[in-house]
Formats: structure tokens, sequence, C-alpha cells
């Protein structure tokens, strides 16, 4: 009976995938209740490795087309239901009869982050495995900025932090393994201390999926997590090594993991190094970047009604900054922007890194917990520590320069109890309590007054998710409530020094609805609304003094209030039309209090000249766009995709554009892929550009100097696979910025000194064996 | 579900005790290599009374405003002049003008004024024969008003193009000192 079903598919040419990439495989199968047989419509079923995904159809029945001929993990899931999660091999699987257990001890409730696809997740917000390890020498920012509506905002190659839908810094959480990164996340120069390589997998949340979760953003939040392991009692594993042109960088990365009786293990380690970045004309003096990471995870196996998992992690990096970027007043910014080329521009290529640098250190522990209490319900427990530090070298007088100009050291005590159960009829309720202890110090051998200052603070979370499917819709519902007690000890900048004291109390509250409505198989329709509030974070009230990696004297607001956001989103994921999908995100956010840091009309006399003043101030502001993805297969063997992303902040009380917006950008790219080609498996051969348009939602009074023309860079990736005795080897090319164009963007800060990378070319191998 | 709620009870009588914590109170940072005034000499060559600008921002970045002193110079008149630094957050004040000295061949003074005639000519040298701009030679022609920019500029270009004769658009470096003061020859 499938059989025919499924017959009738492939004479009508449906191909009915959320996301693809080139081969011309496809695995087809029913979903069904085990014991009934009964059909399961709208099963979310998706593939590990590369992030395709689909949902069965109102028969149960599902296809993923456009697949390679390898190993996959595949998984289904179901509300109510167990997860299913196999490996197999693409060619031989074409009629799979995927038999779903109801509820029992392995289920995750609104666990919607755990696997699979849930409500309020887009497609495209995804980071797969795959990506991750060709990217290998990208940070965590720059692979996210291969999603649509992401950008990353830079202060030269080696630092940069995501920008999801106009939100970046303070207003965007990052989860590192679910727990809320405690670092110094509100610095634009500063990148989030997360390996994205140690973590296999790194999403977008959004709505009420991020609510779960600790962390004072305005709605979204990033969750960089690591793959669950393998069972296997045999050692497994990864190598992989790259070499970059640009920077002569090379990397390495290791992974390996194996399974006992009552416990799995994995490790996974990796080291990266490269020098001075090149320009299209010029080295970029100081611009090198080393990095060591470790992560250990240890679970437990087979355990009836109660399993655990450790996580330690430890990431360790070096990174230099352009050594023309370091300036030392006004005057000093108004000549280097008259330059083409910036001061102390070396003729030569260095791995050598001095000051202006930064080291950071951020070291993650974690145990996380379950126990099923029966057979529709579980606790969970988890408690993390993290440890911060990082330090910031200048140049400076009287050999200082290997004293940090900042010094700050960051403990962190996180704990979460979870309960999760079945209520009413059928919907499933997720609750929780979360507890964040934060204590941030300055070191005094700084020898100058501290910009951030030092504080502790109290954060406990209460929230509840209900979440349940019904025929063709998908409904989640849920909320948050957060209290956080500040103290604060600053230091004054009139004599003589003293202390000066702040205790605060916030309550922050969040609140979410997110649908999803099988229109068909094909077509899903996602709408959602938001409200967040955000408290203000310390730099923001208390920022007191010169910020010398932004040349400007910033001034915090004590008496700041909370900023308080809607959000409403529509999407449509669709594949209707025969061998294309697209999908389409709308958003709108209005932000009433939003806090920015406005320059002032008046400059500071210091004994060093003038410095421009910016101060911390709000207004009500709204940011809305348009997030479009397009995949159109042309054959079997070719594919051409298009990302565009569009998006205006502007802020309405003083009618005037918000700063630090992404461009509008498009991205489009050609893919050519064979099954077999001499050799090799799995040839595919890309050629991808990227247009990014002028930020012209800008008044010139904003700036300093205007923001930097529109560019178009053209990439190449070619990549092969080859099967060894045991496992297999990928290797590929890449070639990014082909013609070697200069060009600056909008939010790279270094775009006020130098241009931004010029051609580099990436040759890299891993093997999974 | 009882054991569960007694466990949250736990909990937030931590909680409770946790957060009644104060903030220890922050070390406050030594600022030795603060810059808090500078004071600049001119002797008249030929003799006569000695004229003393400067500058001093006591509490450094921001807080209270810097007070400045000035003066006013002779017409046709040669100074032999010399430039202070100090740091007078500590005690006794630190003399940071040493520091200047010793990394000679990493700084420079740059002089600079908006009153015709006047001129500043360098009388020191560093390590490497180019000058440093701690000791000058300030000569006035006609008598007018305007104003004398003095400048230390940190790891400058000295080999640059015109540096060496104190023109700073070549200069490059990390601004140390920028300071003006408004003066009259008389």
């Amino acid at each position: 009976m499938y059989y025919r079903f499924f017959l009738l598919y492939i004479i009508l040419g449906i191909t009915r995938t959320g996301w693809s990439q080139e081969c011309n495989h496809f695995i087809s199968g029913v979903v069904i209740e085990a014991q009934s047989g009964k059909k399961v419509p709208f099963a979310s079923v998706f593939i590990e490795e590369t992030g395709q995904g689909t949902v069965s159809n109102e028969e149960g029945a599902f296809i993923i087309s456009h697949l390679c001929n390898t190993q996959i993990q595949l998984t289904v899931s179901y509300l109510g239901y167990q997860t299913y999660k196999d490996k197999l091999e693409v060619a031989a699987n074409k009629d799979l009869v995927i038999k779903l257990q109801p509820i029992n001890q392995e289920l995750d409730g609104v666990d919607v982050s755990a696997r699979g696809i849930s409500a309020s997740d887009r497609y495209t917000q995804l980071v797969s495995k795959q990506q991750i390890s060709d990217g290998a020498d990208k940070n965590l920012a720059n692979m996210l900025e291969t999603l649509t509506g992401v950008s990353a905002l830079k202060n030269g190659g080696g630092i940069s932090k995501p920008v999801v839908q106009g939100l970046y810094g303070n207003r965007l959480t990052i989860l590192n393994n679910g727990i809320p990164q405690s670092g110094q996340q509100w610095g634009n120069d500063h990148s989030p201390e997360i390996d994205p390589l140690v973590a296999n997998r790194i999403k977008v949340l959004g709505g009420v999926e991020a609510i779960q979760y600790m962390g004072n953003s305005l709605g979204t939040k990033v969750l960089i997590e690591p793959e669950s392991l393998k069972k296997d009692k045999i050692l497994s594993g990864q190598a992989g090594y790259y070499f970059e042109s640009n920077g002569l960088g090379n990397g390495t990365n290791l992974q390996l993991q194996q399974s006992a009786e009552k416990y799995a293990w994995k490790i996974n380690g990796t080291l990266k190094k490269r020098g001075d970045q090149k320009a299209a004309n010029y080295y970029l003096t100081n611009t090198g970047v080393e990095e060591a990471n470790v992560a250990f995870q240890l679970e437990s196996v087979g355990g009836d009604r109660w399993n655990w998992s450790t996580y330690i992690s430890s990431f360790n990096s070096q990174i230099g900054v352009l050594r023309g970027s370091h300036i030392g007043n006004l005057t000093d910014l108004q000549e280097a922007l008259k330059r083409d080329e910036p001061f102390y521009t070396k003729d030569h290529f260095s791995y050598s890194i001095e000051a202006p640098r930064q080291t950071v250190n951020h070291h993650l522990g974690k145990f996380k917990s379950r126990l099923y209490v029966n057979d529709s319900a579980w606790f969970g427990f988890v408690y993390a520590i993290q440890f911060n530090k990082r330090k910031e070298y200048d140049v400076r007088k009287g050999g200082r320069s290997n004293t940090p100009a900042m010094n700050i050291t960051q403990l962190s005590q996180y704990l979460e109890a979870i309960y999760a159960t079945k209520v009413f009829d059928n919907w499933r309720l997720k609750s929780g309590l979360q507890f964040q202890y934060i204590d941030n110090i300055n070191d005094a051998e700084t020898g100058i007054l501290p910009l951030i200052p030092d504080y502790n603070s109290f954060e406990t979370g209460l929230f509840s998710g209900l979440k349940r499917h019904v025929s063709r819709w998908q409904i989640e519902i849920g909320g948050r409530y957060d209290y956080k007690i500040q103290n604060v000890a600053a230091i004054s900048n009139t004599l003589p020094r003293e202390v000066i004291r702040y205790n605060n109390h916030f309550n922050n509250v969040k609140l979410g609805l997110d649908t999803r409505y099988f229109w068909t198989s094909d077509t899903q329709l996602l709408a959602g609304i938001n409200f967040s509030s955000r408290s203000p974070e310390v730099n923001e009230l208390y920022s007191n003094g010169l910020h010398q990696g932004v040349g400007g004297i910033e001034e915090g607001d004590p008496a700041l209030n909370q900023e308080k956001a809607f959000k409403g989103n529509l999407a449509m994921h669709t594949s209707a039309v025969n061998k294309l999908q697209l999908e389409v995100a709308t958003y709108y956010q209005y932000i009433h209090n939003y806090i920015y840091l406005n320059p002032q009309d008046e400059v500071r006399l210091t004994i060093r000249g003038a410095f421009p003043v910016f101060k911390y101030e709000q207004t009500d502001a709204h940011i809305f766009g348009v997030d479009f993805t397009g995949h159109y297969h042309l054959s079997e063997k070719f594919k051409f995709s298009a990302q565009y992303s569009y998006l205006r902040g502007h802020d309405l009380t003083n009618d005037l554009p918000l700063i630090n917006m992404p461009s509008n950008n498009l991205k489009t790219s050609f893919r050519y892929h064979q099954e077999e080609f001499v050799f090799a498996k799995n040839v595919s051969f890309e050629i991808h550009q990227q247009y990014v348009f002028k930020q012209d939602h800008l008044l010139p009074e904003q700036d300093y100097v205007s923001p930097p023309d529109a560019y178009h860079l053209i990439g190449l990736k070619l990549s092969a696979e080859n099967a060894l005795k045991h496992g297999s080897i990928r290797y590929y090319l890449k070639v990014e910025n082909l013609f070697n164009v200069a060009y600056r963007d909008y939010l790279n800060r270094m775009r006020y000194f130098a241009d931004d990378l010029g051609r580099n070319v990436v040759l890299g191998a891993s093997v999974s064996f | 579900m009882k054991q569960i709620l007694k466990l949250i009870g736990l909990y937030l009588i931590a909680l409770i005790g946790f957060s009644s914590c104060e903030k220890d109170d922050p070390k406050i940072p030594n600022e030795e290599e603060l810059i808090t005034t500078l004071i600049y000499t001119l002797e008249p060559v030929g003799g006569g009374e000695k004229v003393v600008l400067s500058f001093k921002d006591l509490d450094g970045d921001g807080g209270d405003d810097p007070v400045i002193t000035t003066g006013a110079l002779q017409s046709n008149t040669s100074y032999s002049c010399e430039i202070q630094l100090l740091n007078e957050l500590e005690t006794p004040a630190e003399d940071i003008t040493k520091e200047v000295k010793e990394e000679g061949d990493e700084h420079q003074f740059f002089y600079s004024s908006n009153i015709g005639g006047l001129s500043v000519i360098y009388s020191d040298k560093d390590e490497n024969n180019n000058p440093i701009g701690i000791a000058t030679q300030l000569t006035t022609l006609d008598a007018g008003s305007g104003s004398l920019k003095i400048i230390l500029r940190h790891e400058p270009d000295k080999f640059g193009e015109g540096v060496a004769a104190g023109d700073i658009s070549n200069a490059g470096g990390e601004t140390d000192i920028e300071v003006t003061f408004d003066i009259d020859v008389l």
C-alpha cells in the first residue's frame, strides 16, 4: 500500500525536502505508531549530518531527496512519542517503516532544542556538523554568518560577534551547551569565547523556544551544543587539518569517542595559529591569532530511570589587534581616516602578536542529570561553573605594554531544576527554576581605573512552557520571570578615589506564543509573537572613562530603565513547486527604552587632547526585516541557491537611523555535484557570490566617516570524498575573495583604518574513522 | 512531588542567604603611568623673568575639568624651554619626563602655533640623533596673540618626512599629550 503511494510521489516528481544539498539520492518512508500501526502525520524527519529535514504528510509518508550516498543518522520525532534514531545507508533505504513508540522514559517533553525541528525553528537557522567541519578556519560568528539574517560585528579578522536580526551583544544571549555564556559580551571588540569545532552544532533560537533558557536577551538566543555520544563500543572519531593562505594559518582538530558498558566518553581538541592577515594590497600588521581548546564529555549509558552527563571545556586564545587601529585621541583618529594604508603597516608577514592584543580564557564545567519519575514525567538537574579571564594589552609607555590595560576575571555558577510532564489533554508541560551567580572582578595590576566596575549579580528565573500538536497545528506557549540583584562597587573618577556602591533589583518578564500550521506537507506557515524585557547591564549603567579600544569616553547612566520589546514573526516554508524550495521570514520588533551609545555634541578635554563623549541613552526604536532563502534544482547535478536579507532599524523618538545595523545583502551560489568522478566520491564544485549593499540608512553626522561602498565578492569551493578501509576521508579547497577585491564592511570597526581581507585559499581534509 | 517542593524551598533559602552578599571593595589601582600635569617653563636667553605654562588634570581623564595656567611672552625674544611631565596623584609627585627621556627614540613632542613669527626648534637628541623635544628653543618676533599647541606622540615614525624638523603630519603614533595654551606676545 505504501509502496504505491510512494510510486505516485516519484512519478509526480515531487521533491518535498525542507533543506537540501547536492547529490541525487533520496530516502523515503512512512511513520506509524508502533502498537496500532496508525499513521503519524506531521512528524519531524531530520538528518543529523546535513541538517536536511522534512515532515511526514497526512498519510504519514515522507521523502528527503538530494542526498549523497553516505551513512546518515536519521532522527524522527513527534510530540508524545519517543524520538526515533537510526544510522543507515542512504542508497539502501527507500521504503523505511518507522515505528514510533508512544511516550515513555525517553521522552523529551518540550525540550525542543534537543533534537530535530520544533515549531519555532526555521530550517535555515542551523549550522550543521558538516558546515562546521568544512569551516574549521572560521570562528563562531563567521560560521553563523552563513545563515540568512545573521551578520557579524567585527573588529578586524580575529574578533567578531554574531548579529541576529539586528540584535547583538547584551541583547543576544549566547548559550554554551545550554548555559548562558558568562563572559565579557558588552564590548563590541569582544568575541564569544567558544570554539565551534568543539560544539558540533550551532542554532539560532527565537520565540518560545528561547524562553526556557536563562539570559538577559531581547528574545533571540544562539545555542552552541555538542552532539550526543555514539553508543559504539569501538573507538571512533574524526581528525581534521586545514591550511589557509591569508595569514599562513594552520589548524587541526581531533575528536575521539568510545562507549563502554556503563558510560561513553568523547574528547575533542583544537589547535589554531595564524599570522598577519593581508588586505588586497597590504599586510594587516599584528592581526595574528592563536587558539588552543579542549573539551571532554562523559555520559552514562543505559540507566533505566536515571542518566547523567558531564562536560568540561577550555577555550584559550590570543588575538592581535591591527596595530594601526590603536589611537590616542580624536585627532589621531581623524589622521588615520585620511590614510589609504594604516600607520605601522609592515612590508612583511609575521606570526608575532604584540600589543594591542587580547588574551582570553574561558573554562566551563557542567553536570547534567535526569530522573524519570514515571512514564510521562521527568525531573532534570544542571549545575555549571564558568571561569572567564580577559586581558587586553595596549601600547603603553615605560615597558608597560606587557601589563594588561584591562584585566577582568568573571566567575559564574549556574543551577537549574526542571520538571516536565504531560498535562490536560496531551499538552507537554515543562517548567523550571534557574539560578545564576556572577562575580566580576578587575585586577588592579593594570594601573588604570577600570572602565567596567566590579560587581556581583544573583539572578533567579522561573519558566514554564506548554506545547501541543493538534492535527495540522503545533502550538507552543511559554513565559518566564527573572529576578536579578546587582551589587556594584565602582571607583570614583574624582579625587580622592573612593568606592561608590550601587544595589539594583530588576524584574524581567518574557512571554511568547508560537504556532506552526501544516498547510500541506509541503508548505508550513509559522507565526509567533513575543514580549521581552531586559534590564540594563553594568556597562550601560556604570561605564565611566576612556574606552581605549574605541577611542572615546563612555559614560553610563545609573538611571536607565528596562528595555521592553514586542516582536512578531511570520514565516513560510514551501517546497510545493517542483524542484523549488522557498523560505521567507519576516519580523518586526518594537523596542521601548532601547539603550544605545549616543555620541554627544561635547568633546572632553584631557591632557591627551580632546575625546568624543558617548553616553548611554534610551529611545524608542524599531527593527524590521525580511529574510529569504531559495533553492532551485536545475537538474540532478545542478543546484542554484539564493539568500537575501533586508533589515532596517530606526530610532522613532528622534527620527534617526539606528547605528551598527547590518547592511542588506544578497548571496547566490551555483553548485554542481557528481556522485562518482574518477576515483573520488561525492565530488562537488560550487561558485558563490556575495553582494553587500551600502548601509544607506544612516546620516553623515552619525559616524566619523560615511559607511563604506557596496562590495561584491566571488568565491569557490571544491570538495570530494574517498572511502577508506575504516571510514572515509573528505577534502576541500575553498577560495574566498577570488579576485582580491579591496573593500570595507560597515560592521567591521577596522574599516576606519584598513581594508578588509584579501584573497584567501583554504585547503583542508578530515578523516572519519 | 513533595520532595521536589522541599528541594525548591531549600533552594530559595540558599538563594536569600547568597543574595545578601555585598560586593567586596575593589582594589584601587595605582595609577603610576598617569600624566596629570604638564609644565612648560620658558626662560629668556638673555635673562629676565621666567614664563610658566601649565596644564593640570589631577583626577585623570573624566571627572573634574583640567586647570590651565597661561602667560605672556615678550616679542623678539628667544627662550630656552623645558617640558616637565608629572603624575601628581602620587606623593611625592612622580616625574614622568624621565620615562619619556629614557624611551627617547619612542617619543617626540611637537609644537605648533598660529602666532606669526613664533617658532620652536628642538635642542635635544635621542640615541638615533632625532629630536625628543623635552628641551627646546622658542623664538618670538612680532607681538600678537593666539595659541601654542604641544603634542607628545608615542611611537611616531621619527624617520618620516619632515618629522625630525617638527612636522607632525607624517608622524603617526598615539597621542599621549595634546594641550593648547592661549598666549599673548607683548
